[in-house]
């Protein structure tokens, strides 16, 4: 076989080498252009959110807004006062956050430093399915499952509460913050764990004094997350937690009722009109909580960083 | 501390976060275990012959000789039930006995104003006629045994009587004769209440067994047919077997419920035996089957999802995922690509990564206010299409939720593909952007296939972007992508909140979700296959 | 094309200040003297790689330094050393893979055919369509065997079914595949063993038509059977292609190469006729290497 039979020159021609140039940076401006998709469409939420929430803004006091409990947004002097609404919001996922992080940190450490690699493929999967079930599957079981057996054995008023609200809450918080701690507490290098072994610490105390302190950025970057999935999330709230708009009154009383600011937009937006004072409300509603999430995702990188950085190190 | 309460107290941590995880595991099997149990049944059942009935009607489905035989055999054992009401309807039920009585009177007026009979006797007619009527109407309407007989006495006095021989009138002496049989064993003090409650049983059975033979057909189509499912059937049976009361206990208590058997209500009448009659001869008077009625999954449903399936939802889910998908894919699979190909760490790299992880932590209720803001009212009138809430609106917003998901997956999966694949390409003299098309891209498939099927569950299973953007509850089907479609996680929504009738039919409340659950959890299934097996692949290459 | 240009806004300015350092060291002056006395077959008048003062860094670490040699067409040159050495980099360097990586710069000349390859305006894909390359890893594309070989020519834009197939028959008999493979060359390439995999890329990289073929280190993944065949494969090939191997194994070396470079530390000690090399080594250092008293 005879080689090259052709002849291939090494140099470009003139007009390679400008078609060449031309691709090259038409094609990659093209490509970063596409890319830019995401920012453009982070730009557009934050745009049409505040185009529609500002005469809300300019024409109602933002302290009233959030600091008054009064929301009568149909009367004929409307009243906008979301504090309860605010404090509904925090309070649901407060509650679901307490029930998510103890089991949600053990099953962690359970799939980390107990159980054999078999097990642990086993189980991955079935956190996996759990994070996938709809959030509306989730909050059909609250109503027509949970909220009965509830109202039956415990005899509260009414079923659907923030207690029936913040424990399927709590079921959908847990797939994110096992898998986010998870992989900070495998990041841990084996030399911790083997010094502190070495050192005649039982399993538990090498779990608790090394490997989650070491691990706490990532574990609490878990838990951020877990927060922003309760807080943002709107299905489960809206059918599982009652809508009455009130601050638990004495306010450790889970059986009580709350309505929190998804549910509100979600429910108030089918019937208002488009353009009315109580539509501006909502959308400023929206604002609210697209800036809470914007925060707690800031801190929920912030940590992430952090973890990465202290892995990178051992 | 001791050695042994330290190796104790470890072990009992052990167990602690072992629990932890079976709790976990348990609380999925409790989710999905009711909800796929309950859900299945509105798959498989028993189906009566009203089912069958319902599905000839409504879908022309079955052998329609064949059914009508069937329901023909089951008339036969029902005719019992309604003859048997009949007569103690004709016993109580006054208000029509005196109807029938008037009307009687009425038309033998009319046939004596035609008769050439001479006047005197006419009158004289007309005010016997009077006389027996008025007599007849007191014994309907008594509650005295004794009163009811001595006026039928005297009615039945004229039995013989020429007069009335082949006239209209015989027939209030025959209303007669037929009373005093009816009221043969009733107690005519407890009348009303008999009719009372034989209107319950009536409605009871109208629910059971599906219109009575020969009345009109009700114009809501969920009235047109009996129980339709064996299990509804035997629940309308048990209403119908006993009678519910609740009783009060004591002061400041709350109610009791208590049962006790309807047939004891009607002591003494005919209808006593009947209770038992039905309870025996139920499974033929409605022959339930085993059905499996795949068919939910295609058919339309009539209001409330009384009958039929979740098609139209099913329909709608498909859309706007498949649409969303169309959106999404190209442009997350290109920032991939990107990201992972060009990009060299600079501020327009940070802050798109930025952009992808803030887009990725917006509340889907957000997405969802954005959607009516930006595409309904802004982005669809610019293009003149009308501004409400259509399938094309739903399936954007859907597309930039899941841009996040569909970036990192893909990213991941390009990422994954081994640098000697790319090397050989480069040394054989490919383009850098052949070699990404031709050897990367095809490696990096089954990842980034992974990352469809993922962000597909995800868009399926939400509910809050659609709410405001294209998802109704009722409705047609959609003939275009400018029209709302119905969706099976909407629909899940409406039917477990929004609809009393919903609540009569709880397998088709569970058979929404199951289906919109299964839907999804087959598409995560094929994922972690998918991806277990790209890794298996890429482990032992 | 689109790459090229990309690299070389990469390889920035140090590309083109072609430094002629004059720094000649004695070893080196020893070594040229050497080649003059005894590598008469060596020298011919046309070099097809000929390398002249040529270092190449990443980043500030020196990758090689200072390498001037030149190779024959058709013949077999192996290149050995200690590893970290820098061979590698340098046969990467032929057919500019080490682009790759980036922040990389090069001084002095690498000439191929006559054309300095590190000059701004070469053209990478007929540059390596020239100089073909066999990796350390066998790594066919995940694609069927007449998929993996038609690649190559299907980029030089042969779609004709008939060329492509007289083509893969010629590039798989070259490689002493074609016996073993001709009637599965739908199979996937990832079910191949581990030694017809290489063979499989040899007969990749020869379907472009190549005139240098590189191998780095193609035996170090393979069993002793597998390299034999790779072996007689290489013997066979030099009659028609320029070859040069990278290998760590001596024995390999002094088997298949006519010429054999002792690269150390970035530096190029001792090139010379194979069997000078190993018999009676100019260099203390070679000595030491193939002597196995370090490396």
């Amino acid at each position: 076989m005879p080689a090259a039979e052709s002849h291939r020159p090494l140099v470009l021609t003139p007009t390679e080498d400008i078609r060449g140039f031309l691709t090259l940076h038409l094609g990659r401006t093209a490509l970063f252009i596409v890319t830019c998709t995401s920012v453009l469409a982070v730009f557009l939420i934050f745009l049409f959110v505040i185009r529609e929430a500002l005469p809300f803004l300019a024409k109602f006091s933002i302290k009233e807004f959030l600091t008054s409990t009064s929301w009568y947004p149909e009367a004929v002097t409307p009243k906008f006062g979301s504090l309860a609404i605010i404090v509904g919001s925090g309070y649901v996922t407060i509650v679901s956050i307490i029930f998510a992080v103890p089991v949600g940190i053990l099953a962690a450490v359970f799939l980390s430093d107990i159980v054999s690699m078999k097990i642990r493929n086993i189980i991955k999967p079935i956190i996996e399915i759990l994070a996938a079930i709809p959030s509306g599957a989730f909050g059909f079981f609250a109503v027509l499952v949970l909220a009965p057996w509830m109202q039956q054995k415990f005899g509260f008023s009414t079923g659907t509460n923030a207690l029936n609200a913040s424990l399927v809450l709590a079921v959908m918080a847990l797939p994110t913050i096992i898998s986010v701690s998870e992989d900070s507490i495998s990041a841990v290098g084996r030399e911790l764990r083997e010094a502190s072994y070495g050192c005649g610490a039982t399993r538990m105390e090498t779990i608790f004094k090394v490997v989650i302190p070491a691990a706490h950025s990532g574990i609490i970057a878990a838990i951020v997350l877990g927060m922003m999935r309760a807080i943002g999330e709107t299905m489960v709230v809206w059918m599982a937690s009652g809508n009455a708009t009130q601050i638990p009154q004495p306010w450790w009383d889970l059986s009580q009722s709350v309505r929190t600011l998804t549910a509100t937009i979600a429910g108030d937006m089918g019937e208002t009109e488009k353009g009315s004072p109580h539509y501006r409300a909502l959308f400023a509603a929206g604002l609210l909580l697209l800036v809470i999430t914007l925060c707690l995702n800031l801190v929920s990188e912030y940590f992430l960083i952090r973890a990465k950085k202290a892995g990178g190190k051992r | 501390m001791r050695p042994v309460i330290r190796i104790a107290i470890d072990k009992i941590f052990t167990v602690v976060a072992g629990a932890s995880v079976v709790c976990l595991c348990l609380v999925l099997a409790g989710l999905l275990g009711p909800m796929l149990w309950r859900g299945g049944s509105a798959v498989v059942f028993k189906g009566t012959v009203e089912f069958r009935k319902m599905q000839l009607m409504l879908f022309g489905r079955g052998d329609e000789e064949k059914i009508a035989a069937e329901s023909k055999q089951a008339e036969i054992s029902r005719a019992k039930i309604y003859s048997t009401i009949e007569k103690l309807k004709g016993g109580v039920d006054s208000e029509a006995l005196i109807d029938k009585a008037r009307q009687i009177y009425r038309q033998f007026g009319n046939d004596l104003r035609q008769t050439d009979k001479p006047a005197e006797e006419v009158a004289e007619l007309r005010l016997v006629t009077k006389q027996i009527r008025d007599r007849l109407e007191s014994a309907f309407a008594s509650s005295n045994t004794a009163e009811v007989n001595e006026s039928l006495a005297y009615i039945l006095s004229f039995k013989d009587d020429q007069r009335f021989k082949n006239t209209t009138a015989a027939g209030l002496i025959g209303l007669a004769e037929q009373y005093s049989k009816d009221v043969h064993g009733i107690n005519l003090a407890e009348r009303q209440k008999y009719y009372q409650e034989l209107r319950q049983v009536e409605e009871i059975l109208i629910e059971l067994l599906g219109p009575a033979p020969g009345s009109a057909t009700p114009a809501l189509m969920m009235n047109r047919f009996g129980a339709t499912r064996w299990d509804l059937a035997q629940k309308l049976f048990n209403r119908l077997f006993w009678y519910e009361e609740w009783v009060k206990q004591g002061p400041e208590q709350p109610l009791v419920r208590r049962l006790t058997p309807r047939s004891q209500r009607f002591a003494g009448t005919e209808i006593e035996g009947l209770f038992i009659y039905i309870q025996q001869s139920l499974p033929e008077m409605l022959k339930p089957r085993p059905t499996f009625y795949w068919q939910y999954f295609i058919d339309d449903s009539t209001p409330g999802h009384y009958f039929g399936g979740v098609g139209p939802e099913i329909l709608g889910t498909l859309l706007l995922t498949l649409l969303a998908m169309l959106f999404v894919v190209p442009f997350g699979v290109i920032s991939a690509a990107y990201l992972v190909e060009c990009a060299s760490d600079n501020l327009a790299i940070r802050i798109i990564r930025m952009s992808i992880n803030t887009l990725a932590g917006v509340p889907s209720i957000v997405f969802g206010l954005f959607g009516l803001a930006f595409f309904v009212l802004f982005f669809l009138p610019m293009f003149g299409a009308p501004s409400k809430g259509c399938i094309l609106a739903a399936s954007l917003t859907l597309a930039v939720l899941t841009l996040p998901v569909m970036i990192r997956a893909s990213e991941e999966a390009i990422r994954a593909v081994p640098q000697t694949y790319k090397e050989a390409s480069l040394a054989l003299g490919a383009s850098r952007f052949r070699t990404f098309v031709k050897v990367t891209l095809p490696a990096a498939l089954p990842g980034i296939l992974t990352g469809i099927i993922l962000s597909l569950s995800r868009v399926a299973g939400e509910t809050a972007p659609v709410l405001f953007t294209g998802a109704v509850a009722l409705g047609p089907l959609p003939k275009s992508i400018f029209d709302p479609t119905r969706t099976l996680s909407y629909g899940s929504y409406d039917m477990a909140v929004g609809d009393k009738l919903a609540a009569m039919v709880p397998h088709n409340q569970f058979g929404m979700v199951v289906t919109l659950v299964l839907l999804i959890l087959c598409l995560n299934t094929a994922a972690i296959i998918i991806r277990s097996r790209v890794f298996r692949k890429l482990a032992g290459h | 094309m689109t790459e090229m240009r990309l690299l070389q806004s990469a390889r920035g300015e140090h590309g083109r200040t072609v430094k002629q350092k004059r720094i000649e060291p004695i070893m080196k002056e020893n070594m040229r003297e050497n080649i003059q006395q005894n590598g008469q077959t060596a020298q011919c008048a046309c070099p097809i790689i000929s390398s002249n003062d040529f270092s190449f860094y990443y980043g500030t670490t020196m990758g090689v330094k200072n390498i001037t040699m030149n190779i024959n067409p058709c013949s077999v040159t192996a290149i050995i050393g200690p590893s970290g050495c820098g061979k590698s980099t340098f046969i990467r360097s032929i057919n500019r893979m080490n682009d790759l990586i980036p922040g990389v710069r090069t001084e002095g000349k690498l000439v191929v055919d006559g054309q300095n390859i590190y000059d701004k305006r070469v053209n990478l894909v007929n540059l390596r369509q020239q100089v073909g390359m066999v990796f350390q890893k066998p790594n066919p594309f995940p694609k069927s065997i007449f998929d993996n070989v038609a690649y190559g020519p299907r980029l030089q834009g042969i779609t004709n079914r008939t060329a492509l197939d007289e083509i893969i028959g010629k590039s798989l008999k070259a490689s002493a595949l074609w016996e073993e493979m001709k009637d599965n060359l739908k199979k996937s390439a990832l079910a191949l063993s581990g030694g017809q995999q290489q063979r499989l890329c040899i007969a990749r990289a020869l379907a472009t038509r190549p005139r240098v073929l590189l191998m780095d280190e193609p035996c170090s993944a393979l069993d002793p059977l597998a390299t034999g065949k790779i072996e007689d494969l290489i013997s066979q090939l030099k009659d028609n292609y320029t070859i040069v191997i990278v290998t760590h194994n001596m024995q390999q070396a002094a088997r298949v190469s006519e010429m054999t470079a002792f690269f150390c530390l970035g530096e190029l000690i001792e090139y010379d006729v194979t069997s000078k090399i190993f018999e009676n080594p100019f260099n203390k250092k070679t000595e030491d290497y193939i002597t196995g008293r370090f490396g």
